[in-house]
């Protein structure tokens, strides 16, 4: 079939059609004659959810430097798309060169977040490749996952051939290396994966057989290939500086969710939140230098045309030159008439001079994440913020002209109680009181707590759904204050979220299940369908309860003890006691923590 | 003495799937990747003073579009398309660029487009063509339905007023019509209303999919 021609046809009958047509400034053109490795980036939401993801433009400007390797882009049809390619009988394809991603040699999916999944299911199936590993006969791709969410893979681990666990430049480079090598042997696919599996941060997860307890925990694993490593330590890339940041980015047709030009600035985070996954998974801290940031920056604007520059960590404040450095950017930016975007600023002084001097923010307004609404809460979750500090930056704000705030927190957190609650509203109307002489309007934005795997929560209960619900109706009645809005995250999507997060390998049946039913889009409240997700972890005859909302304890074995993210285990559960009783831990700046990343 | 410029340029290939604002945001970042700079209207939220004479309907190709936009220092016409050719995309082809008229600015102007319309045919339709196009404006009146913007119903209007030619050949197994209707703030006809309402008169069952829409001229008031 000539794709071409039955693609140009789809094309006038959906909406956006240039999530589908490639053609981008930047977009790498190679002849795939020539090209030994067809490698797929999938990234598993729409075009302009995935074109906005920084790590796509990383890895395709890593993977297209290697001669002989050409790395095109793949991304979920929107449903009216996939109906219409359903009928036709136009297979799933690559942006670049409209090649159907079955005749690729590796499928790489980025992981970004669990409620994504069946999307993956979805995009395989499109594809006409069998969703699981083992129905993938010679010939049949390797499909390949990464990203946060391969920290706990065995909810998918059917379903993928092998995960690279942690930074993914260097390793998907290796991956390229050893691909290469077995295809010149001509052995069948298994060789593939055998060697594989010995490269550092890969995890080949038909190499481990779990086995169950009659009480339903894991009762082990067993290793179904002795090269295999008994955990798989994830792979770091341990100076920044050695890799150059993307520069020739993909700038997108159409409209994105960020269109702008950005550079990451440093990788983990220091300040040890318990809940906070990427906190963990994301150590150690390694920064990017200033001068490698603003040149890369000014290339990258240079190549792109982008009117926005914005910087990408886990907390902008933190770099260790943070304020020469800004100074700097806000004076490459005003040269060039570009304007300068810093998210999650610490709010001292120099941030706001800072963010007085690029303007734009007086529109956007401030946010603040307290995340908790008592000193308590936010000394148990570790949160590092003082009620004191908060009201003195919106004060401040306030008197500078600034109209809106934003404050962010989560429910459902360990040990939190109704009067945890009455704090985040007595926050609110702490602020609504200072600023009354300005029109301050100000968002309460609540989020649902998610255990996650590798984190000091990991243990820990989810909130059922009707607790979330109870706790949602309290905050709304006590938030009726006038300037005040609410709103709250929905409470069925971060128990699907946290049965996927915390899942095994049992959970997959369920989640096959879902997307039969249906279900797509699972991240977007349009599309995201609970009552099939009901059902289909019914009739899997898998509790979503027994994964979202039940307490660990400490000896149990957990499904991502295969993966070694390198903070110990003994390190969590230090963390996890001193959260009950309130004890906060200081910022890894200010001396070692020993959570075993340096070791 | 400001320094405004009209580059025309033909859109075509996949480029022809994006939309007008996103046509403008295309060449406010070509114009950066160039290095050339716009000048910026005054005020509370200055925009690039840049504009393209007629907005374009989606998944139509056209060989006559028209930007108008300033820029901060003169510079030769020739100079700024070469600067601009290897800072667009492949589908955007810049045809030409001269110093533009002093007045009012090109999407003031607009009166008048031109467009190509092949229409694929069922094997053996046959007929007359010449005699089809002036049959179909010999009609009083010629109904087309048009999508009401607020209630999401069709209502009928006569858009014969607004056609300013029409005449088709058979080129292979198309038909090719070639029709000029009024576009601008003034007059405005979208050739969607136009097409459906002469397939049906003609009998012509191709569904919208198979047809292919360049717009080949536009016209402006002196």
């Amino acid at each position: 079939m000539n794709i071409e021609y039955e693609f140009e046809k789809l094309l006038k009958r959906v909406e956006k059609p240039a999530r589908y047509t490639g053609g981008e400034v930047n977009e790498v053109q190679k002849d795939p004659g020539n090209c030994s490795l067809r490698f797929g980036f999938a990234f598993p939401d729409m075009y302009e959810i995935g074109m906005s993801y920084l790590g796509l433009q990383v890895l395709y400007s890593v993977l297209n430097e290697r001669d002989g390797t050409y790395c095109e882009r793949v991304f979920a049809p929107a449903p009216d798309m996939e109906s219409l390619m359903r009928e036709r009988g136009v297979p799933l394809f690559t942006l670049e060169t409209k090649t159907p991603v079955r005749e690729l040699d590796i499928l790489g999916f980025t992981l970004q977040y669990e409620l994504s999944y069946t999307n993956v299911l979805n995009m395989l199936s499109l594809a006409g490749i069998p969703v699981f590993a083992k129905d993938r006969g010679e010939g049949m791709p390797f499909v390949v996952g990464g990203g946060p969410c391969a920290f706990n893979p065995e909810p998918v681990a059917g379903i993928f051939d092998a995960f690279l666990i942690g930074d993914g430049e260097e390793a998907v480079v290796k991956l390229c290396g050893l691909y290469e090598s077995w295809k010149a042997s001509g052995e069948g696919k298994a060789s593939f994966l055998e060697a594989a599996c010995r490269t550092e941060g890969v995890y080949v997860p038909s190499f481990y057989e779990p086995c169950y307890l009659e009480t339903g925990e894991i009762g082990g694993v067993k290793k179904l290939f002795d090269g295999a490593a008994d955990r798989v330590k994830k792979s770091v890339l341990w100076d920044l500086n050695s890799t150059v940041p993307p520069e020739k980015c993909i700038v997108p047709l159409i409209e994105t969710v960020h269109d702008r030009a950005v550079v990451e600035t440093f990788r983990g985070c220091t300040r040890g939140c318990r809940f906070c996954q990427a906190g963990m998974i994301y150590r150690p801290v390694r920064e990017r230098s200033s001068d490698s940031i603003i040149g890369s920056a000014e290339r990258q604007l240079k190549a792109t045309g982008h009117e926005e520059l914005s910087l990408l960590s886990l907390s902008t404040s933190d770099h260790s030159e943070f304020e020469p450095l800004a100074t700097r950017l806000m004076a490459m930016c005003k040269e060039n008439n570009v304007s300068l975007s810093l998210p999650s600023l610490r709010l001292d002084s120099f941030s706001f001079k800072a963010l007085g001097e690029i303007g734009g923010y007086k529109k956007s307004g401030l946010t603040f994440a307290p995340e908790a609404g008592t000193q308590r809460l936010r000394d148990v979750i570790n949160k590092n913020i003082t009620e004191e500090s908060i009201f003195g930056s919106v004060s401040q704000a306030a008197e500078l002209g600034w109209g809106t705030v934003k404050l962010y927190f989560m429910v459902g957190l360990p040990t939190e109680t109704y009067e945890d609650l009455d704090g985040i509203a007595e926050i609110a109307r702490r602020i609504m009181e200072a600023c009354r002489k300005g029109r301050m309007k100000l968002t309460v934005s609540v989020s649902n707590f998610v255990p996650k795997a590798h984190t000091p929560f990991q243990w820990e209960a989810q909130d059922a759904y009707e607790d979330f619900v109870s706790k949602h109706d309290y905050l709304k009645e006590k938030l009726k204050i006038k300037g005040v809005s609410f709103s709250y995250h929905d409470s069925c999507m971060s128990v699907v979220e946290a049965a996927l997060a915390r899942g095994d390998r049992r959970v997959t049946a369920a989640l096959v299940n879902a997307w039969e039913k249906g279900c797509r889009f699972d991240a977007w409240s349009e599309h995201f369908n609970y009552s099939l997700w009901k059902e289909a972890f019914e009739e899997a005859g898998v509790s979503m309860g027994y994964y979202a909302s039940r307490k660990r304890k400490y000896d149990e074995a957990l499904p991502w003890d295969v993966i070694d993210c390198l903070v110990s285990k003994e390190y969590l559960i230090t963390e996890n006691e001193k959260s009950k009783s309130a004890e906060t831990t200081e910022d890894c700046r200010q001396g070692c923590r020993q959570c075993g990343i340096n070791t | 003495m400001r320094n405004k410029y009209v580059i025309k340029l033909a859109k075509g290939g996949y480029l022809k799937y994006i939309s007008h604002l996103d046509m403008v945001r295309l060449f406010k970042s070509a114009f950066k990747r160039a290095g050339i700079r716009l000048t910026h209207s005054q005020g509370f939220n200055p925009h690039p003073r840049l504009s393209l004479a007629q907005p374009l309907p989606l998944g139509y190709s056209s060989t006559c579009e028209l930007l108008e936009f300033e820029i901060s220092e003169d510079m030769k016409p020739a100079e700024i398309l070469d600067k601009m050719r290897q800072a667009v995309p492949e589908g955007i082809k810049l045809l030409g660029c001269g110093r533009a008229a002093e007045g009012k600015s090109l999407a003031a102007r607009a009166v008048a487009a031109s467009y190509e319309v092949r229409i694929p045919l069922d094997a053996g339709f046959e007929c007359d063509f010449g005699e089809l196009c002036e049959n179909f404006m010999k009609q009083e009146a010629i109904p087309a339905l048009k999508r009401q913007k607020k209630a999401d119903v069709k209502k009928e209007t006569d858009i014969k007023g607004m056609i300013r030619e029409l005449q088709g050949e058979k080129v292979d197994d198309n038909l090719i019509l070639y029709i000029k209707v009024d576009a601008g703030n003034r007059s405005n006809l979208s050739p969607e209303l136009l097409i459906p309402a002469f397939a049906s008169f003609a009998g012509i069952n191709t569904a919208r999919e198979e047809m292919d829409v360049t717009r080949t001229g536009l016209y402006f008031l002196r």
